[in-house]
């Protein structure tokens, strides 16, 4: 086995080793904090409730109540799901924070004028803080044109809401649920109480709410006409659930403040439920992209079954990620750089990581990354799934790669000590024939000169016979053992001659068929013929007396092949008789690339097949009959 | 050299040509022809096949003696020498010395007809009876095999159980062997202490038995016979 071998046996080891089972991503349990949090919204829920319903300000407690508890248990749990799921995000927090100011805001619900006021501020924080959510919604900061809408929401409060509370005796709010009717507390924040103005200040107040719906409204819409496919999963039951809450809340500034209509049961019924909906998109949204994502490993698992090239599994990452211009890259670890499939080196900048690309691999190590447009930045599930399965493709054909790789040196390196073996013994034959054999049949050249000499009769006559005999007998073990050690017909004529001399000299009765296979190469031939010798020689000694050997040699399109066949008792019947002869000839043929096989059942004889592909090196001829 | 065939014709003297790339081999046999120098007069001694082609096609001999194994190749440039002067000089006896026993190279030695051509074991070079008759019956059209190889086929082909040998008695399976080495009626019977005719009904006998056709002509007789011995394909079936 060479160095490579090993170092890659050594590799899949390691390999074993490098997969973390105990990843916080999958299979917590509840933790601690989560507990608390629960426990909290729990709490701040009923407190809500509680004040709500015993308070006697609001003109409708049980709707009210209801849509407070119910936001504060979904923005909890939503804050929760996504705190879990996206612990990179900072989205789940905002949630939270979210129902925190809902709590605050079930304070308008005491009859206490200072109490009151904070629920009345908190009311509003919750709207500017809904408004947030949605204009930063996936991520957690407001950008760009939203800023216009985040503006507007702000003036509202600013310039509408804040010279209303110093001008107004009661503060009745912007909510449209928790109004108070006629049982409002004094409002404590009382500057100047001037009716006048604070009509005029409340018509500002309307105009600027109802500006600040109708831009959000614009804003959500036109953020998703133009989301890709991938964005609108997650939008799509965000949008859903928030445009009506949106659309009452930008109503109810038309009607209220700007008509000056109270507002009517129904209004307030349609509102509440609006409110109650509200929250439950973050949730949806974050669920459905997991939904997705889990879909998208399933899809790209089935379709990476078997060997899919690399340009595959790009198709596959582009097709999943609706982003056409997606790119694998790879990590090169020595030269520390990424590059695509053609090897071309990719520079990614680390800022844009998880942004712009995000990279997968073995723990610490780098394998590969994913190039993706910026907005799947915000579908993270989507881009882990696709990365991990196509790191899993990969990985799987690395594998096999590596194990063909390590199959084929193997074998390259069993056949050349083989053909090494081979072409040693192969010199030793012709040491021993070129060398002392010579000397040896010189020397009996002479001797029979000198017996000539000695005449023919008289003790000397005798003495040089008994040495003329002694010296064929040296010669002759020296041949059967040089023919030992390589038949020299093998190398000059090939398989057939040197079979059919085998089976001339075989002590046993041998049925031979052998066909002219031509020549194969050294290693070839020479693991062909002794695995025929060795095959024969377990006839020899398993097959029993009565059997007789049949020996065939011949040849197909492909390979040429041999087969040794007995009628005796079954060879493999025989406990312990598959022992080293056979492994030897499988060693033997498997060297060479050849296969064996082996036949036999309990008098019924035994079979050896065996198999060697014909190689375009080989000098043999073409195939007379089909 | 200035002889003639017609002056070695009328001095019975065989011109020779011999081919053998190992030195004390080539000294034994130089030894031993020289104890012939009435019946034998050695033309060129050669080292490789194409050093004796080229002494062949400069004074064509009676016969060539040739090593089985020479350079360029070191595989069977003997038997590469005696096929082209079938073609190139038919009446050129060749004798090819050899190493190996194994009958395979007999046999392609005959390949291209037995006639002229003698197998002979290098190390019974040196015996004078065997290595003079192989000269003079190639140099006759003859043909002749080493006793040895042959004895090797008889002993495997006996060691077989259900050999058509077995059908034959002792005396029989002597004087086949006796056949396939090329040695004539007069000679077998010589060697096995028979009257000729004795020889004859044997050879009548056995070669019913082995379902062979006697042919008159010795070198294919030799031929047959030794086909017969190396063909192990020939084994009796029990039914038989």
């Amino acid at each position: 086995m060479n160095s490579s071998a090993v170092s890659r046996e050594l590799a899949f080891d390691q390999l074993d080793g490098d997969i973390e089972l105990r990843d916080p991503a999958f299979g917590a349990g509840v933790r601690k904090e989560d507990f608390a949090v629960i426990a909290l919204a729990f709490a701040g829920a009923s407190v809500a409730a509680a004040i709500v319903a015993t308070g006697g300000v609001t003109s409708d407690p049980t709707t009210v109540a209801t849509v407070l508890v119910a936001n504060i248990a979904a923005l909890a749990l939503g804050g929760l799901i996504w705190r879990r799921g996206r612990p990179a995000s900072s989205f789940g927090n905002l949630l939270l924070a979210e129902g925190v100011l809902v709590f605050v805001s079930a304070l308008s619900g005491s009859a206490n004028s200072v109490v009151h006021l904070i629920g009345m501020l908190g009311g509003w924080a919750a709207g500017l803080g809904a408004t947030w959510l949605l204009l930063s919604f996936p991520g957690s900061r407001v950008t760009g044109a939203a800023w216009i809408v985040m503006g507007l929401a702000v003036a509202t409060f600013l310039v509408g809401e804040l010279p209303l509370m110093l001008l107004s005796p009661k503060v009745v709010g912007v909510s449209g649920i928790a109004n108070c009717a006629g049982a409002c507390p004094a409002n404590p924040a009382l500057a100047v109480d001037a009716p006048g103005a604070a009509a005029a200040f409340r018509h500002v107040e309307g105009v600027l709410q109802l500006a600040w719906g109708l831009g959000l409204l614009f804003y959500l819409s036109t953020t998703f006409a133009w989301a890709s496919h991938a964005r609108r999963r997650l939008l799509l039951p965000v949008f859903a659930t928030s445009a009506p809450f949106v659309a009452a809340f930008a109503i109810n500034a038309a009607v209220f403040d700007l008509a000056g209509a109270p507002p009517n049961a129904t209004a307030r019924a349609i509102f509440a439920a609006t409110r109650i909906i509200f929250p439950l998109g973050f949730i949806a949204g974050l669920l459905f992209a997991r939904a997705y994502a889990g879909e998208a490993l399933a899809f790209m698992a089935r379709k990476l079954v078997g060997r899919p090239s690399v340009a595959t599994v790009e198709q596959l990452v582009r097709r999943v990620l609706d982003d056409p211009q997606a790119r694998l890259v790879f990590w090169l670890p020595r030269s520390e750089q990424f590059v695509d499939r053609h090897g071309t080196p990719v520079v990614l900048d680390p800022a844009y990581e998880g942004a712009r690309w995000s990279a997968f691999g073995h723990g610490d190590v780098r394998v590969l990354a994913v190039v993706h447009d910026v907005v799947l930045g915000e579908d993270p599930e989507l881009v882990t799934a696709v990365g991990a399965a196509s790191l899993l493709a990969l990985d799987n054909r690395r594998l096999e790669h590596d194990l063909l790789d390590s199959v084929d040196a193997l074998r390259a390196s069993q056949r050349r000590l083989v053909g090494a073996a081979s072409a040693e013994r192969r010199k030793i034959e012709r040491d021993l024939h070129d060398g002392v054999q010579q000397q040896l049949v010189a020397l009996r050249i002479r001797l029979e000169l000198v017996r000539d000499l000695a005449g023919e009769s008289g003790g000397l006559a005798d003495r040089l016979a008994e040495l003329a005999a002694d010296f064929d007998d040296a010669l002759d073990e020296l041949r059967a053992a040089a023919h030992g050690i390589y038949p020299p017909l093998l190398a000059d004529e090939g398989l057939e001659a040197a079979l059919r001399e085998v089976a001339r000299r075989w002590h046993v009765p041998l049925n031979a068929e052998l066909d002219d296979v031509g020549r194969l190469s050294e290693d070839r031939e020479t693991a062909i013929y002794y695995c025929c010798l060795e095959a024969l020689q377990n006839v020899a000694k398993h097959a029993g007396d009565d059997a007789v050997a049949s020996l065939r040699l011949w040849r197909d399109p492909k390979a040429v092949r041999f087969s040794v066949s007995d009628n005796g008792v079954g060879f493999l019947s025989r406990p312990g008789a598959k022992g080293a002869g056979l492994t030897n000839m499988v060693d033997r043929m498997g060297a060479v690339g050849g296969t064996l096989a082996v036949r036999s059942a309990p008098g019924e004889g035994t079979t050896v097949l065996g198999r060697v592909t014909i190689e375009a090196s080989d000098r043999v001829g073409d195939v007379v009959h089909a | 050299m200035s002889s003639t065939p017609e002056l070695a014709e009328r001095k019975g003297v065989y011109r020779l040509v011999v081919a053998e790339d190992a030195y004390l081999i080539r000294e034994g046999i130089r030894s031993a022809l020289e104890r012939e120098v009435e019946e034998v007069e050695v033309l060129e001694y050669c080292p490789d096949l194409g050093s004796l082609l080229r002494a062949v096609e400069a004074d064509p001999p009676d016969v060539v003696i040739t090593d089985i194994r020479m350079p360029p190749t070191n595989s069977d440039e003997g038997i590469q020498a005696a096929a082209t002067l079938r073609k190139e000089h038919p009446a050129i006896g060749v004798v090819v010395i050899s190493h190996y026993v194994s009958p395979h190279y007999a046999l392609k030695l005959f390949e291209d007809g037995s006639a002229g051509r003698a197998y002979l074991l290098k190390e019974h070079v040196g015996h004078r009876i065997q290595l003079m008759e192989a000269i003079r019956e190639v140099a006759a059209g003859g043909s002749v095999v080493d006793p040895k190889v042959v004895d090797v086929l008889v002993e495997a082909r006996m060691r077989a159980k259900n050999s058509l040998l077995s059908r034959l008695s002792a005396r029989e399976r002597e004087v086949l062997a006796g056949v396939a080495t090329g040695a004539s009626n007069a000679a077998i019977a010589e060697s096995l202490f028979l009257t000729k005719r004795a020889v004859e009904k044997n050879i009548n006998s056995l070669f019913a038995k082995l379902d062979l056709t006697d042919d008159k002509t010795t070198s294919r007789r030799v031929r047959a016979a030794l086909l017969f011995l190396a063909d192990s394909d020939l084994e009796a079936g029990p039914d038989l």
